[in-house]
């Protein structure tokens, strides 16, 4: 089932013709580069599982399904999935409403804030959350468990840790996009509904729910997919009955093994899978008719008394739990090295470890390839995640089904996977090609490769975003707009993107974030120090012997700052449209 | 005016590192910072920033002093041991490819990276060695036998005994021991570990702290000097019969007694790390993670390599971590370097300088020094034990007084059971990574049975291999006259988890029956 089939136009158009040539140029233009930039690099990698002497075959993949502790992982996968999903939803669903619903004490502040797990680089949040749950953690010591031999959150939650961990780390991803949704509704919708009579239960379920659809296409998808791929997290709690980590283990061990990047294939199979059924469940019904809701407009009412308290309340709570692996990495880089132990703080503080960071020889060109690798992959990310969101959503073209789903490829594909891809790729056009320009050496200037790998990695973020936003934008608006003479190119920049602008400033928003802190293309592919990103000078710092925690932590601490100042700059410069994603305005 | 203190805030914070090193002053060169002028040898490693930045500074100023020029090393680190492996295979294999399957010669190469250094011998010997992209090293019998007067340490050759010139040289010393926290321990009622066998003890259920030997060379060593010291006391054992005192190992390797002796020892050595897999918190892919995780108390006890070890018990004091090198089951293993083939002209001259510097009693005292001793490093000491002996005789101003050539520190690898390596590690992944979990649920099935009798007859049951030392020496048979391929790899790796999962879960019901 394709995307656009959700999204009928009311009108028919007299000058379609103009928009079927533009969508036909775009997704000539997309799919050579989702071949090249996606497709190569991974079946570069995978097709060693599906050969055998030199022939095409499927017998690993009958191996992995003939093998009980690999189906397992895939069935624990698909189990932590859904949960994750569905606890990140009913976290993000009534802070998505009351955000932008409503007005109580504190939302100014507390509704971006909500986003701060976006801002935690991935094994600098595993720092955190081993700190925060070990054996004489500080939330041990609070609970007074410390006596005797502690207690072992890790070792006897393993499954439990997973979920809570994934949903409070995955919730704003389903925020942002509910936030948008809830944002591009028409509130006069609400409130004809509303004066004929409908209670508010009914209202929600009658009116807001449908409309929100694609929002909660968006989040949910992208958190399931997320969540059935993810491998920090298990990694964390030392789960290894799980597809992910399977792979992974196989993967990184010294001698080579084609099985589990047939494994690869099969999970991204599952993930397919899953996101048909997210699109069967959600992905019809979005009403693109529905008039739009004015961007920025705020037209919430102001809670007051018990309910405005009990809003309060609720937000802090769960920013508390959100934050409680910020606080534990921002505490540990503050603290002298050795001196958190057996105790809810630290004993004795430091300043030290900043300096050490900060000084630090990878610090500086670390914090500027990082900066200029996240910039760049957002903007190509940008360009190519509109014009298949166009496609997807707008054109009628049959491929615009196999584009939707590719474009939500890169989500189930493990990071380690696309980037052996682009290594492997880098090397073969080094040794085929030896007179080629040096920025094309991953070996030497991996810059280039890096960039389309962060933009590559992050495009359903893009996607998904500008595509909910343009389901929810009245066709008739930009059909007008043609009809009286716009060129399709015209209508597009002076009607389309100023309608979808927040769903696109969350889309990159989320890009950017999560470009910057990425870990497994910086791994394999910045390989020298000059090219470094910020996420491997931390591993780097984390490895060393004595107080690599504390000083790794500092950076950590150090880029998180960073890139929370970064966002919140964005957002003072991008002003209303911004309130429309994140109501803070 | 938000506005304004949002992006001031912004720039600021970005500055505040360039602010603070231009406060600072400049320190030695950075490696980030790449002088296009200068010559640069590309070394592909795993070791971290510490050993790669004391390394290139000294080797830059010892080059320029020796040989009148200068010369940058250029380190590529794309992860640990198994990436350096991937990387130089994809790299190989295409240049094959572009060859008509075949390496052509050496000048007609550029692959773009001289030097390997770093991983462990088992790492250079059974898996760079074995694809053919080491090339032989500018070394003599006669240097050789100045550098190392005795060739081998406890049983590790410290250099490449198979080929002449060998193909990769120890430049450096790793032992393997454990590291305990004293609280933890007491809380849990178990005396600090010594041995081996103490990590089996059931009250350190959940709190042992193990390293896949799949992915970390350390886990490697650490495990087959258990599985060698269990066949090692059983052939002791076997010899000191009656009836075959004074005959050699040798003189009984035809008798069946003395390879059921083995067997027996095998066994054993097998059970014995069973057990301890049994009372592991996690098998981590990262060895370095086991002494800060001991340090902090989550896990009582682990299997650590020497220098992570001190470093951490220096930083956090003896009760929270202390290393200790279990007597007569300690494994020494040298750290090589080799040159990559193709390597060539110009660039085969500045690696081979860089072997001779590595070897020369500058580059070996720099792995021991302390920081600002003659000669030492400049920022970090790396606590790394020399692999001559020469330099031993005069250990002022070393980081840590250690010699493991005097007295006998270590146990005497045999290089016959060493062999069964490649079938035994995917057999350890497989019993305590794939069927892990398995393994612990049968075992705190165990724990919980109140009969004192029955619960060690099941433990003992439990830790019985489903897996006999003849079928493994039969594996590598087959892997030596017909290598095997990847399907039959990764098919038999599937196979043997099943047979572990089956016996984990019978001995579970069994448990539980009880």
């Amino acid at each position: 089932m394709a995307m656009a089939s959700v999204s009928q136009p009311v009108v028919q158009t007299v000058r379609r013709s103009g928009g079927n040539v533009g969508h036909a140029i775009s997704a000539a233009l997309i799919c050579p580069f989702f071949a090249v930039f996606l497709v190569w690099p991974i079946w570069e990698v995978v097709r060693v599982g599906f050969e055998q002497n030199g022939h095409p075959s499927a017998v690993y993949i009958r191996l992995i399904i003939s093998d009980p502790q690999l189906m397992r992982g895939l069935f624990n996968a698909a189990a932590v999935a859904v949960t994750v999903m569905f606890s990140s939803l009913a976290l993000a669903l009534p802070l998505a409403v009351i955000s932008v619903r409503f007005k109580f004490p504190g939302r100014d502040w507390l509704s971006p804030m909500l986003l701060a797990p976006l801002v935690l680089p991935p094994f600098v949040g595993a720092i955190g959350v081993r700190l925060l749950l070990g054996r004489f953690g500080p939330l041990t010591m609070l609970l007074g468990l410390g006596g005797g031999a502690g207690f072992d959150w890790i070792g006897r939650y393993r499954m439990l840790g997973i979920i809570v961990v994934e949903a409070l780390h995955l919730y704003p991803v389903m925020l942002l996009n509910l936030q948008a949704s809830l944002a591009n509704i028409d509130p006069g919708l609400e409130q004809a509904a509303a004066n004929l009579g409908a209670g508010r239960w009914r209202v929600f379920r009658k009116i807001t729910l449908p409309l929100l659809r694609p929002g909660l296409f968006a989040g949910c998808t992208l958190t399931l997919i997320w969540s059935f791929t993810e491998l920090g997290t298990p990694l964390i709690f030392d789960f290894n009955t799980i597809t992910p980590v399977q792979i992974f283990w196989q993967i990184t061990q010294v001698a080579a093994n084609p099985l589990p990047y047939a494994l690869v294939v099969m999970m991204l199979a599952g993930a397919g899978v899953l996101y048909l059924l997210g699109k069967v469940v959600l992905g019809g019904g979005a009403e693109a008719s529905a008039s739009k809701g004015i961007a920025g407009g705020d037209a919430a009412r102001r809670l007051r008394g018990l309910p405005a308290f009990a809003a309060t309340i609720f937000f802090v709570v769960v920013l508390i739990l959100a934050l409680l692996p910020h606080a534990a990495v921002i505490l540990t880089s503050f603290s002298a090295t050795g001196q958190w132990y057996r105790s809810v703080l630290p004993r004795q503080f430091t300043l030290n470890h900043y300096t050490a960071a900060l000084l630090d020889d990878l610090a500086i060109p670390s914090v500027r390839n990082s900066v200029f690798y996240a910039s760049s992959a957002t903007i190509l990310g940008v360009a190519v995640g509109l014009a298949a969101a166009v496609v997807i959503v707008r054109s009628r073209l049959r491929i615009r089904g196999f584009i939707d789903v590719l474009s939500m490829l890169p989500l189930a594909v493990p990071g380690l996977v696309l980037a052996f891809g682009y290594l492997a790729i880098g090397i073969m056009l080094k040794q085929k090609h030896p007179g080629l320009p040096n920025w094309l050496d991953v070996q030497e200037r991996p810059a280039l490769f890096l960039i389309l790998a962060y933009a590559v990695r992050r495009l359903p973020y893009i996607v998904r975003a500008a595509a909910a936003g343009l389901q929810q934008t009245p066709r008739d608006l930009e059909l007008a707009a043609e009809n009286l003479g716009a060129s399709h190119a015209k209508t597009l920049r002076k009607i389309t993107f100023p309608l979808i602008a927040g769903n696109l400033i969350a889309g990159a928003l989320l890009a950017f974030a999560f470009a910057l802190l990425e870990v497994s293309d910086s791994l394999i592919l910045a390989q020298k120090a000059a090219y470094f990103p910020i996420t491997r000078a931390i591993l780097e710092l984390a490895q060393r012997m004595g107080d690599g925690l504390y000083i790794a932590s500092a950076l950590g601490v150090w880029a998180m700052l960073l890139l929370t100042l970064c966002l919140l700059a964005a957002g003072s410069m991008v002003g209303k449209r911004w309130g429309s994603v994140l109501n803070a305005e | 005016m938000r506005k304004i203190v949002l992006m001031s805030a912004f720039f600021l914070l970005l500055a505040a590192p360039f602010l603070m090193r231009s406060l600072a002053g400049s320190g030695p060169g950075s490696e980030a910072v790449i002088d296009a002028q200068t010559p640069r040898l590309v070394v592909i490693t795993p070791h971290d920033q510490d050993i790669r930045n004391e390394f290139r500074w000294a080797f830059a100023d010892w080059h320029l002093k020796k040989y009148g020029q200068a010369v940058e090393l250029d380190f590529l680190v794309p992860g640990g041991t198994s990436d350096v492996r991937r990387q130089l295979e994809t790299i190989y294999r295409t240049i094959r490819a572009s060859h008509g399957g075949a390496l052509p010669p050496e000048d007609q190469i550029e692959s773009g990276i001289q030097v390997a250094w770093g991983g462990g011998d088992v790492f250079f010997d059974r898996e760079l060695k074995p694809l053919g992209i080491l090339r032989p090293l500018d070394l003599d019998a006669q240097q050789l036998a100045e550098i190392f007067p005795q060739p081998a340490l406890a049983g590790a050759n410290l250099y490449d005994r198979k080929s002449t010139p060998p193909h990769w040289v120890g430049v450096c010393l790793s032992s393997f021991g454990i590291v305990y926290n004293a609280d933890v321990c007491e809380a849990l009622g178990v005396p600090p570990p010594r041995t081996w066998d103490d990590l089996t003890d059931p009250r350190l259920v959940g709190a042992v702290a193990l390293c896949d030997p799949t992915h970390s060379a350390t886990a490697t060593a650490m495990d087959m000097l258990i599985l060698q010291r269990g066949m090692a006391d059983a052939e002791a054992k076997f010899l000191d019969e009656p009836a075959n005192r004074g005959k050699t190992a040798a003189e009984m390797e035809g008798s069946p007694a003395y390879q059921a002796a083995l067997d027996a020892g095998w066994a054993d050595g097998m059970g014995k790390l069973t057990r301890i897999a049994c009372n592991a918190r996690y098998v981590t892919n990262d060895s370095t993670r086991i002494p800060t995780d001991v340090a902090l108390g989550d896990s009582a006890a682990g299997m650590a390599i020497d220098f992570y070890g001190r470093v951490t018990e220096e930083t956090v004091g003896p009760r929270r971590e202390q290393f200790v090198l279990p007597a007569g089951a300690t494994a020494i293993n040298p750290d090589p370097v080799a040159i990559l083939y193709g390597t060539h002209g110009r660039m085969l001259d500045y690696a081979n300088h860089f072997v001779e510097f590595l070897l020369s009693p500058e580059g070996q005292r720099l792995w021991i020094l302390k920081v600002g001793q003659p000669g030492g490093p400049r920022r970090h000491a790396l606590r790394r034990p020399p692999v001559r002996e020469s330099v031993y005789a005069d250990r002022s101003g070393w980081a840590d007084d250690i010699n493991y050539f005097a007295g006998n520190n270590g146990f005497k690898q045999r290089s016959e059971w060493v062999a069964m390596l490649p079938e035994l590690r995917p057999i350890w992944a497989a019993a305590w990574v794939d069927d892990g979990d398995d393994l612990r649920a049968a075992y705190r099935k165990i724990l919980a049975v109140s009969d004192p009798t029955r619960r060690e007859e099941l433990l003992t049951e439990l830790a019985e291999p489903p897996i006999t030392r003849a079928e493994v020496l039969e594996a590598g048979r087959e892997r030596n006259s017909s290598d095997p391929s990847d399907l039959d790899r990764a098919r038999q790796r599937l196979d043997w988890a099943k047979r572990f999962l089956s016996h984990f879960r019978q001995v579970a019901d069994e448990a539980s029956g009880d």
